[in-house]
Parts: C-alpha cells; structure tokens; sequence
C-alpha cells in the first residue's frame, strides 16, 4: 500500500525501486511532462532575462502578462469564435503592445532610479492588471479546451502522447532557436547586446538606446503572452495563474544566469523536469526542490549556469 | 514651516476619525467572512448572497434592524483571524457566518470563544471544529468531512468499486478528508492503492493523473476544491483515467460544472447536504429568487449560510435577547425545518447540526433539462448514519 | 533623522501624543498595534536596506521566525511574555546568521533570490511540520499570560505593551544609526570598493546589520503572534516579505522614519480600503505605481524633504 505525502525518505525510496521494475513508457511520459512544464519555463523565463538583461528591470508584472496572454487567447476563441491558431498568432502580438505602452508611458520613467523602483513599479502593476482582470472577466476563472484540430494523442512508436502538449515542446523549440538565433545572428539582435552590454556608450555610439529598451520589453512582453495562449488549454485560466509562475520563473532566470538566452532555456528545462520528477519520487519536496537547486546554483556558481560575469547588481 | 506640519499631522488624524464606528444599539449586526476574491469566489459569492438573502427576508427581530457586513478572507487563516477579530471588536457583529477553509474557521472558532460570541461554521469540513477544538460558541452547520466519506464512501466502496486512488490537496482540510476517506473505505473492505499530497492551486495535475493511472484503480477520489477540482478532473478526462475509473468528488459545485462544462464532470459521484431542487418547505422560493437576483442557481454552501443566519435570527426571537449565551442555550438540541433540513437537529454534544444527506450523480450533457440542473440525487442516508454518534470526535465544551 | 531644532521638539511632542492616542483613534484597537509591529518590523528592514543596501525579499522568514518562536514558547512553557518574546527575537538572529552568511556573498538581485529561497524553504519545513507549527492551520491557541498585574488580554494594555517595545527599537535603531558602525554600513551601501580599500571589512558589517535587522523582524513577529493569539502561516510567506519592501520603500529608505510611517499607513490602508471594497488591490496597485512615479523617494520622505525643513 503506498502511501504519499509522508516526511520520511522511505516512501520515495519505495516508489524509486517500484520505477525500476516497470515499463519506461511512464518514466518517457513523465519526462516529457517535464518538458511542457520546462518549455513554459523557458517561454517566460526567456522574456523575463532578455528584459532584465537589457533594461535591467525586475519585471514583476510578467507574470500578469502571461494571464493577459490566456485571457486574450480566451476572448479571441470563445467569446470571438475564432480559430486557435489565429489566437496563437494575435494575443502574443496584442500583449507585445499592452508591454510597449507600459514601458513607454511608466517604466521608462524610472530608469535613472536604482534598480527596486521599476521593480517596485512592475510589482504595482501586476496588481493593477490582475484585479482589473478579475472585475472584467469576474473571479472565477474561465474554461478553455484543448483545440479540435490539436486533441487526441499521437503514438510516438515507444509511447503514446496527447498531441497538443507535444506540440507546445515543438512550438518552443522553435520559438526558443529563433530567439537565440535573432539576438545572436542578426543586425538588430547585435545592436541590443550592444545595448545590453554598455547601453551608455551605444547610445553615444548613435544607437536609439530608448527604442531598443522599447521593442524588448515589448518582445519580453510578447513571449509572456505565447506562453500564456499555449498554456491556457492544459491551465485553469483565472486571473492569478501568473503568480504561481512568477517566482519560479525568476528561479529559472537566476540559475541561467540573469540576461543569458541559452542560460534561461537550459535552467528552464532542468527546472521543468526537476518538479515534475520531484512529483513522482519525492512529492512532499517537490516545490522546495527548486528553491533548494537554487540556492545550490547560487552559492557555487553565483553568475548562474550560463550567466555572465557583468550581471552582477 | 511649523505651522505646515501641524496641519499635516491634524490632517492625518482627522483621517482616522472617519471612520469611526456609529452607535448601533438597537440594530443586530450578522458578520459574514468569505473567500470573496480569488478562483474560490463563486463558493463565496453565493455565501454572502444567501446571507443578505436571509437577513432582508426575515425583515426585523425583536424590533431591531438586522445589518449585514462582509468580509473577504481571501482562503487564508491568517487573514480570517485578523477579520474575526475586527468584526468582532469594531464592528460589534452579534454572530459571524460562513467562513470556508478549515484552518481559517478554525482560528475564527478560537476568536468567537475570546470574544464570547457566536460563530456558525457552514462552510469548513474539519471535525476538529466538533472534536479537538470544539467550544461553546461554535454552532457547526451543513456538513463535515466525515459525513462526506461516510455518504459517498460507503456507497462508492460498494457500488463503484474497491480500489481506490486519491488525490489529496495538501492542507488542513485535505488531510482531514483523506483520514474520513480512507476509513470508510477500510469499513467496507476497500484497497487503498495509492495517494498523492498535492499543493493547493496546482494547475498540472498529469503527473499524479499518470501515477493514478499505473496503479489501476476502481474508483478515483479527489480531495479537493474549486480549481484544484477542475484541473484535476480535466487531466483526469485527457489522459483516459476516466474510461477506466469512477470519479469521486469532496465537493463539487454547480459553478464548477458551468465553468468546465458537464462533460467534464458527467457521471463523478458527491455528496451534498442539498441541492436546489430538493423538497423542503421553502427552498423553491429561495432557489428561484436566487437564480433571479444572481442568474445561476444557489450551491448547497449558499443554501447552508442562508438556514443558519435564519436560525440564528430565530434562536434570537426564541431567546428574546442577542446574548450569546441565552441564544447559544436556545439553539443546543433544538430540532427545526427549513429550506435547508427538513428536519434539522442541533446536537448539544458538539454542536453539529446534523440532517439527512444526499448522494448526488453530475448529469451527463444530454440529461440536462435547465439550467444549473446539474446533479441527479441517487441517494439519501440518514443524519444518524452520515453524521455518526454524537460527540464522537473527542470534544469537551469549553466556554460557559 | 537629526534632533537639532525647536520645530522637531514640536514635532516630537506631536508624534508622541499621536502614539498616546492611538488606539482610541482607529476603528479598533488591535489594528493600532499591529500598526506598531509593522513599523517595528519595516524599522529593523530599513537598517539592512535602506542604510546597507541590502535588498531582501526573504525577511518574512525572521518575522516568521520570531512568530513561531514566541508563540511554542507561550504554549509549551509557561513564562511571561517579554521572555517568550526573548525566545522569538533570539530564534531569528540565530537563523539569521548562517542564511546571511551564505546570501552576503552575492550582490543586487542575486542576494535577493537567494534570501527569497532561503525563506521559501523555512515555509514550506513549517507547512510540512505540521506536528510542530500545525502546518497550514497555523499554530493556535497561544495566550497571553498577565505581566504581574498587567493583564495583557486587553487589547489597550497590550497596545502599551507594544508602544514600549516599539520606543525601545526607535531608540536603539536610531543609535545603531548614529553610531561609527552606522556610519560604515551607509559608506558600504554608497561604494563598498572603496570601502574595503580603507580597510572595513563589507561582509562582516553586512552580516551583522543584516542580523541586526532580522532581530527587529522576530521582534515584530513575536509582537505579532501575542496580538493574534495565533501564528498564521503566512507570517513565513512571500505577502509579509514583500510587504516590507514596499513599506519601506514607499516610506522612503534609509531614513527610519520613513518605513516607519510608510509601514502604519500601509496596515491602516489596507484595513480601511478592504472593508469598503472587494477590488482593493486594485486601488492599492494604483496607488503604489502613482506614487512611485510622483515620489521618487518615498512618500514621506519626499514630503518632509518639501514641507517640513529640520
């Protein structure tokens, strides 16, 4: 008889050598479900990093962002009638704007201030936006289904595995290597590290340092909100789902390595598997589990995984 | 300059007078404490909804006006505790009501015997509130979690099958079902195949719907509430569970049905203390004025607010006073119908409320004939059976 | 904060019958002390911040601390209050040290979200030791035995009780302040390279200002938890820690004033907007963006620097 949710290790144990004697299709299942919940890491934590790495600011409203992100693909679906895909392509766009406006008309204002006070400032406006949500769209949170065209599972010859959440590990691959990709091989992506890197002497340099803080916030923004319409069929779509996220996401962000892509998409997937593994061996420390690589990371290497030495303060 | 900061400190303190409490000796003030923010709203809505519902029908008592206040609680007992106190303290409210979430009713219980006043516990399933931690001043009304494993788990251990799996939020509450559960499941000579703790407000139930899943069970049991209920379920359909197994519910409620939609739910097993169409003397009335003030129909914790801020109004006639103790002394052993308990009993032992419980079947889509028409009752236990032997959970009054 | 003029006497004068009168002022007595231990709590939180530097969102973890300290001590063991206190005051500082230790050697953000995991793992031992600290139903049933013949079961009496405390910690706040050890901590918070190459020690002076504050934070906590006759779990959680950065903040740091004043004006604000409205939060983002934007400093802060010249 198994019995769960007990302090002592002997349970885990248990269930450890149970594992060992059964089929690897449920350790296969378990650890792509660790992939979803890395790829949401990785979608949230990739906008987070590239804002903090660039304008340096602790955006505490991401979290909001990627509520706005399922509320819109929920307007646009149920209440519009219209096609997923067609939300997958509009909400991350229409909250990418919602993110330009707040920068431009109140995060912009503060960057000569110490660091806290944009955070402070973020943290002030997740509020705003989560209650303003809640008296729109009411408390309760909102149903979302799994798309038609996506439900059903797709047998991948060693397991069978629902096709929706295979595809949202396909989208953020791909989303992921085009961000990387942008940053690192384009122009425009070479005039933001530029930015990143000293954005004084870019500006002296002729860069319009103000518009490039601009359009990464409100890429950082936009990537929030795709997280926020893949997430919101596998979610409960109420207006607190981005807390939940929120400080997980920054765990992710610091054991990356605050401003590194690759480190964001590293520590994201290791995260992601790190809890859901953590459910099945070890569930009373799931969550501690985080805090505790965390801490781990920090203390041996304090720049983050893939972080770089610059980001310090 | 002196004068400026005269001003501003005269300033801040007139601030403060503002908001001084009237006088109110001639009115009876009814607290109510919710979750009234948050995914669990929709249970509390319905509870301050059903009190204001109560108050404005019973009109005047003992030639008082009656005044409703409410206060959000937000599921958390720190919270509560500081608004019991502030309810008590500077609003001066004769009773409070509702109050779900057992750890927070149970800090509210520990203001009502500081304070010496009532508080009628509808909404939290702990028995520790009518054992451990039982007091004078509690009134427990509606249902417990044992009569909700008692209910559902003896039938479902029967009827639906013998190995179970549940699936445990990891709080006060949680962990008092899960004791309920499990030993009315060894009643009936049930396996327990498995159990996963799961953190409240979890949004990604596969994993523990995969566990579930590898050990096979006959019956699948959800302890818990609202979102976590939902989710839970959800996952439950998208992997399959539910071809496979029986789903069994804590508590589920006509708003999570809505939000999800009945597919979801179709054919899941609870058990209520009521449910909008049942026959008692009154409760048509009050779930059609319900559905017309609020547009959906009342939820049995809503229903439950109702009985017991009337009940209280009608100890208060009974007793001819508002003090605690006449009132507290008028309602012990009382036996009473209304739209809630047809009949209802006041057990002075422990202060539970008991009446007969139902055994209700979510409807599937197509059986759904109106609205909010979600469950079919398959079943009634008497009070006796659902609530057990008085005082059985250990409690020694304390209070006068 | 200097004491140097016949305004500030007034001003003093003023502040004092302000505290006096206090309870009999709020629409009940209780908020008026927890009005005190927040002020406490947010006065121990500006030494670490304000005058170090440090930016901590883990400090719920001492208050908690002190909370549960205090409150095992009241129910298992029957000593007075102040001692129960002690034990609260002494559990944080004890916990202080190794997780300071183990924080002060990052800087910025990241010593941030190291103290944040160190408090987001003493959450979840005391959710899960339930045996303990009664996990998610908080701990119950904590008394308040009399003080010889003060009874401090009534709300007024403890008031007192709590002004006494909260005079102790401006008195000691402003010494620590005042003194060479103050004035070092201000000269690391300003450029700790420089610092160091006069010869002080930044991790030394940070370690113990930040003990120094969570001492004042288990302070609050015990405070706390003789107020509520009750240990709420949240008193650990990430509400209380961020809640004191905002306090703090919008106070104005590195003044003690400031978080003191910006601490009872939150709790009161709190109290006076969710009793009016169920979109409190709302009302409360709004006024946190609105006033960053307008006070850069710190409301009060900013507002003594504009009306009030000593």
């Amino acid at each position: 008889m198994l019995r769960g949710g007990s302090e002592a290790l002997t349970p885990a144990f248990v269930s450890f050598l149970g594992m060992g004697f059964m089929d690897l299709h449920f350790i296969f299942i378990q650890l792509f479900n660790g992939l979803i919940l890395g790829s949401i890491y990785v979608l949230l934590s990739l906008g987070l990093t590239v804002i903090f790495g660039t304008l340096g600011v602790v955006n505490f409203a991401h979290g909001a962002l990627y509520m706005l992100g399922a509320y819109t693909a929920y307007s646009i679906v149920t209440l519009l009638n219209l096609h997923f895909l067609i939300a997958l392509l509009l909400c991350p766009v229409i909250v990418g704007i919602i993110g330009i406006l707040l920068e431009k008309f109140l995060i912009s204002k503060l960057y000569k201030l110490p660091h806290f006070y944009n955070l402070l400032l973020t943290f002030g406006i997740m509020f705003f936006i989560q209650d303003a949500i809640k008296i729109i769209y009411g408390p309760e949170g909102e149903p979302f289904n799994i798309p038609e065209f996506l439900g059903g599972a797709v047998n991948l010859g060693f397991m069978v595995y629902p096709k929706y959440r295979l595809c949202i590990i396909l989208v953020t691959g791909f989303l992921a290597s085009g961000v990387w990709l942008f940053i690192v091989k384009t122009k425009l992506g070479a005039i933001i590290r530029a930015g990143t890197d000293d954005s004084e002497i870019a500006d002296a340099l002729g860069i319009d340092i103000a518009r490039i803080f601009t359009l990464v916030f409100g890429m950082g923004a936009a990537l929030a909100g795709l997280a926020g319409v893949l997430a919101a069929p596998i979610q409960d779509v109420q207006p607190l789902m981005g807390m939940n996220f929120l400080v997980e996401t920054f765990v992710v962000v610091i054991v990356g390595g605050m401003g590194s892509i690759g480190g964001s998409i590293l520590a994201g997937l290791i995260i992601g598997e790190l809890v859901t593994l953590g459910i099945i061996f070890w569930p009373p420390m799931s969550t501690t589990l985080i805090y505790v690589f965390m801490a781990v990371v920090l203390i041996i290497r304090p720049r983050g995984l893939m972080g770089r030495v610059a980001f310090f303060e | 300059m002196k004068k400026g900061s005269v001003v501003g400190f005269v300033l801040m303190a007139s601030l403060f007078w503002l908001v001084c409490p009237a006088n109110a000796a001639d009115t009876v003030k009814v607290g109510v404490i919710s979750v009234l923010s948050g995914p669990l709203a929709t249970i509390g809505n319905g509870e301050a909804w059903s009190a204001e519902m109560a108050v404005e029908d019973f009109g005047t008592v003992l030639g008082k006006k009656i005044e409703l206040i409410k206060r959000d609680h937000a599921y958390n007992p720190g919270v509560a505790n500081e608004k019991a106190k502030e309810l008590y303290e500077k609003e001066k409210v004769d009773m409070i009501v509702a109050c779900p979430n057992s750890a927070a009713a149970l800090a509210v219980a520990q203001q009502a015997l500081i304070h010496k006043k009532p508080f009628f516990s509808t909404s939290a399933g702990t028995t520790d509130l009518i054992g451990k931690q039982c007091n004078r001043y509690i009134i427990k009304w509606n249902y417990n979690d044992y009569m909700l494993a008692t209910t559902v788990g003896l039938w479902g251990a029967e009827h639906l099958g013998k190995k179970w799996y549940t699936i445990t939020s990891d709080y006060a509450w949680g962990h008092d079902l899960l004791k309920h559960f499990t030993a009315a499941l060894k009643k009936k000579g049930g396996i327990h195949v498995g159990n996963d703790m799961v953190a409240l407000q979890t949004a990604d139930y596969s994993p523990y719907i995969l566990k579930a899943m590898k050990a096979d069970p006959d019956v699948l049991v959800l302890l818990n509430v609202g979102p976590d209920t939902v989710n839970s379920t959800k996952a439950a359909v998208q992997y399959g569970l539910k071809k496979k197994a029986k789903i069994v519910h804590a508590l589920l409620f006509e708003p999570n049905i809505r939000g999800a939609g009945p597919e979801v739910f179709a054919d899941d097993y609870v058990a209520g203390s009521w449910y909008w169409k049942v026959d008692n003397p009154g409760a048509k009335e009050y779930a059609d004025k319900y559905l017309k003030k609020h547009g959906e129909r009342p939820h049995f914790m809503a229903a439950a607010v109702y009985s017991a801020t009337w009940q209280y109004l009608e100890a208060v006639k009974r007793a001819g006073t508002t003090d605690a103790e006449a009132v507290i002394k008028a309602l012990e052993g009382h036996t009473f119908r209304d739209m809630f308990a047809n009949p209802g009993y006041i057990r002075p032992e422990d202060h539970m409320q008991v009446a007969k419980a139902y055994l209700l079947r979510a409807k599937r889509p197509e059986e759904i004939k109106e609205k909010d028409d979600y469950f079919e009752i398959v079943g009634t236990l008497p009070a006796e059976e659902a609530f057990g032997k008085p005082g059985q959970f250990g409690c020694e009054m304390k209070g006068f | 904060m200097k004491v140097n003029s016949k305004y500030s006497f007034g001003f003093i004068i003023l502040a004092g019958l302000f505290l006096l009168f206090l309870p009999f002022v709020t629409p009940y007595k209780a908020l008026a002390s927890q009005m005190l231990v927040f002020a406490i709590f947010a006065l121990g939180y500006d030494i670490a911040f304000g005058y170090t530097g440090l930016l901590s969102f883990g400090h719920a973890a001492f208050f908690g601390l002190g909370a549960y300290g205090t409150g095992l001590t009241l129910i298992h063991l029957s000593i007075p209050a102040p001692l129960a206190i002690s034990m609260g005051v002494i559990i944080s500082l004890l916990i202080a040290f190794p997780i300071g230790y183990l924080s002060i050697r990052r800087r910025g953000i990241y010593f941030a979200m190291v103290t944040l995991a160190f408090a987001q793992m003493i959450y979840f031992i005391a959710f899960k030791w339930r045996s303990l600290t009664g996990g998610d139903d908080g701990l119950h049933g904590v008394p308040r035995p009399p003080l010889g013949f003060i009874d401090l079961r009534s709300e007024v009496v403890l008031y007192y009780f709590i002004l006494f405390f909260f005079l102790l910690s401006i008195v000691l706040g402003i010494r620590i302040i005042r003194s060479p050890f103050g004035k070092t901590l201000e000269c690391l918070r300003e450029n700790e390279d420089r610092a160091r190459s006069i010869g002080y020690n930044p991790t030394r002076y940070k370690l113990i200002s930040f003990v120094i504050s969570a001492s004042f934070a288990g302070l609050a906590g015990g405070l706390y938890t003789l107020l509520q006759n009750f240990v709420p779990l949240f008193s650990l959680g990430l509400d209380i820690s961020g809640d004191v950065v905002l306090m703090t903040l919008i106070g104005g740091m590195g003044t003690l004033y400031g978080p003191i004043m910006g601490a009872m004006g939150l709790v009161y604000l709190k109290d006076l907007l969710s009793s009016y409205t169920n979109i409190w939060p709302l009302f409360l983002g709004l006024l946190f963006v609105v006033s960053i934007l307008t006070f850069r400093k710190g409301v009060f802060k900013e507002l003594k620097e504009r009306f009030l010249k000593f």
